[in-house]
């Protein structure tokens, strides 16, 4: 006897829970996300953006988001999850292109949309909507090389060891610097996109004292400023992406020149308007669409001008400044901020 | 009936947290039905199997922190060795990923013998090395997955004579699982060696005095331990399709479903039974918190907060039932 009596508070609570989940709001659909990285700037505006698009659209009743840290086997659990929770679409961010194959096969068979943001997945029926990651880094790393006068060592310091975020835009920084015969690779490190490790990794290179002159970063990059101030070393010329804490100290940091190129987290927002347009039977011409990035450099007036228009120090400094995309958003930058999505 | 009570009590109250959580998650979304169960079997497949990996050495007295590290250099191996080879190069590549696991764990099991490190230093320096090899085998993640394996684990068992609202729950992944851990636990447990594993962890002098080989026993735990930890990688790229070098979350989520289903962290205590339906349990919470769309950061709370419940909650009525 004792043993069931395990049950009674489980029970209850499985109550409670059913009676929370059974509250909706106004819209038709259910919108499942799914996300493997937490606790990143980037990722953490994308799920607000994502939230915040849904509650603008006024067509989602419910988003079940699955977000937390793990691997492709376990976005595979959540994303099956996701399947059994019978949501109408998945916006994913694949932990890898082609480890998560079959659990999207699964979701297309069962009639579900699937839309990958931010990066490709190899599942022939997903759509894509992302940033052109490969002109990402070529925007950036053909800018920095020109800063650097075309010769010297670069300090490169990429995203996530197997993104495919990160490949693309490896292929980009290749091509910039193909152009470049002269410009060679110091070091080549990779930052997992967290920010102490890249700051420990910049700090660790220091101390070898090898001289360098210009850093490329997959856009962890105001704490590598932190990092040159803190120890006094010279500010070489800095490409990072438009996160409102590197956009700021390009315009307070003083002898600081460098880059930020867009890649706006708000694609989370863009995934679920196309999620969307497809339930509302708008498919797109093309599976895959890229949003093009733009690079705002300090070095001459008009980029000077376009950071100050673009800077907003009201936002955490490690989320992008970019919290929209034109034709694509509809939220206004309150609703993003308070990252609340419908029924919240 | 009330002997086996006694002695798998544990286990069974796991069971029935079991069943009434799977009543719950038909409550909450009355279509969850054999295919997500299917599902389900699938993501608590390479939990399994590292659950294994650590329960053994935990009823030996020891600790394995290498596990999940293991699991990411085997899952490598198998499917750096399998890309672009044929089906059946599989067929030596399973084996032989198998034995490197085997091989490791012994290495593990070697080194705490030889050195008298503590099992916790060795172990959480074999992780970093293993970590390590995983990234000079695949740098990012990659390689394949021969299709006959990862059919091993996609749809269900046909049973002929059965009818097929009965098959239907009966995945083929739960099979590979049944087989893969009865085939080395069972002759295991009835042998004088599965004797011996117990006795050291329950008292090493002790076992000692009474003549077992414990240094040699204590090998052997590890090494079945890394054979374990194999499976489990090779479940990994099963299910994925490839190969990861950095480790999932199969370290921490080992030991919580070891203490969860009955083994004494101190050794000597437990079955290898009641881990594996602990992960069950721990994997279909995670699946309710999905279905109910509770806010994410909140996930985690309650995934460890049950924890505690259940462990504190089973605790006290052993208490209760010793008292009477």
């Amino acid at each position: 006897m004792k043993k069931y009596l395990t049950m009674v508070p489980l029970l209850a609570g499985a109550a409670l829970l059913a009676s929370v989940g059974a509250s909706s709001a106004a819209g038709k659909y259910t919108i499942g996300i799914s996300n493997t990285v937490q606790g990143n700037g980037w990722r953490e505006e994308m799920v607000c953006a994502m939230k915040a698009q849904a509650l603008a659209s006024g067509e989602v009743a419910k988003l079940n988001i699955a977000h937390r840290n793990t691997d492709a086997a376990g976005q595979l659990e959540d994303i099956r999850n996701l399947i059994s929770a019978k949501v109408d679409a998945i916006v994913v961010n694949p932990a890898d292109p082609a480890g998560i194959k079959a659990g999207l096969e699964e979701a297309t068979k069962a009639g579900i949309v699937v839309v990958a943001v931010d990066q490709a997945v190899t599942e022939p029926s997903a759509y894509i909507i992302s940033n052109n990651q490969e002109q990402y880094a070529y925007l950036g790393a053909k800018w920095l090389f020109g800063q650097m006068g075309g010769k010297g060592e670069v300090f490169y310091m990429r995203g996530a060891a197997g993104a495919s975020a990160d490949s693309d835009r490896d292929k980009g920084f290749k091509k910039a610097l193909a152009e470049f015969p002269d410009v060679k690779v110091a070091q080549e490190v990779f930052t997992g996109w967290q920010q102490d490790q890249a700051k420990q990794q910049m700090l660790s290179f220091l101390a070898t004292g090898t001289p360098i002159n210009g850093i490329w970063t997959s856009g962890i990059d105001n704490v590598i400023v932190d990092a040159l101030v803190e120890s006094q070393a010279p500010l070489v010329p800095i490409v990072g992406a438009d996160n409102a804490g590197f956009v700021g100290q390009l315009s307070s940091v003083k002898g600081l020149v460098g880059a930020a190129v867009t890649n706006p987290g708000s694609i989370g927002g863009a995934g679920v308007t196309l999620a969307l347009q497809i339930l509302d039977g708008k498919k797109p011409a093309q599976q895959t669409v890229l949003v093009e990035p733009q690079l705002w450099e300090n070095a001459t007036d008009e980029g000077k001008a376009k950071l100050k228009a673009a800077a907003d120090p009201s936002l955490s400094p490690e989320w992008p400044v970019s919290i929209s995309i034109p034709d694509w958003t509809t939220y206004t930058k309150d609703q993003i901020v308070a990252c609340k999505g419908p029924g919240e | 009936m009330s002997y086996f009570l006694r002695r798998q009590g544990w286990v069974f109250g796991l069971f029935v947290l079991f069943v009434a959580l799977f009543i719950v998650t038909r409550l909450i979304q009355p279509a969850y039905g054999s295919g997500d169960f299917g599902s389900l079997v699938r993501a608590v497949l390479p939990y399994a199997f590292a659950v294994a990996a650590q329960t053994v050495v935990v009823i030996a007295g020891g600790i394995d922190l290498s596990v999940a590290a293991m699991m990411a250099l085997t899952s490598v191996t198998a499917a750096s060795m399998m890309a672009g080879a044929s089906e059946e190069y599989a067929l030596f590549v399973v084996p032989f990923v198998l034995a490197i696991g085997l091989v490791l764990g012994a290495v593990n099991g070697m080194l705490i013998v030889v050195t008298r490190v503590p099992d916790i230093v060795v172990t959480l320096a074999t992780l970093f090395v293993l970590q390590g090899a995983a990234l000079l085998v695949l740098d990012a993640p990659g390689g394949a997955g021969a299709e006959w394996l990862k059919a091993l684990i996609s749809g269900t068992v046909p049973v002929p004579g059965l009818p097929d609202g009965i098959d239907a729950w009966l995945p083929k992944a739960l099979l590979l699982l049944i087989v893969c851990v009865c085939i080395i636990w069972i002759p295991l447990r009835r042998s004088r060696l599965g004797l011996s594993i117990y006795a050291i962890g329950s008292s090493e002098l002790a076992a000692f005095r009474s003549g077992v080989p414990v240094a040699r026993t204590r090998i052997i735990a590890y090494a079945l331990s890394g054979l374990f930890a194999a499976f489990g990688g090779l479940a990994l790229t099963m299910s994925t399709g490839i190969g990861a070098p950095i480790p999932g979350p199969y370290l921490l989520a080992s030991v919580a479903a070891v203490v969860l289903g009955g083994v004494a962290l101190g050794g000597g205590k437990g079955g290898l039974l009641g881990p594996i339906v602990a992960v069950f349990v721990l994997r279909l919470v995670r699946t309710d918190l999905t279905l109910l769309a509770i806010d994410p950061n909140v996930t985690a709370i309650i995934e460890g907060a049950i924890m505690v419940a259940v462990v504190m909650f089973g605790a006290f009525i052993t208490m209760r039932g010793r008292q009477s």
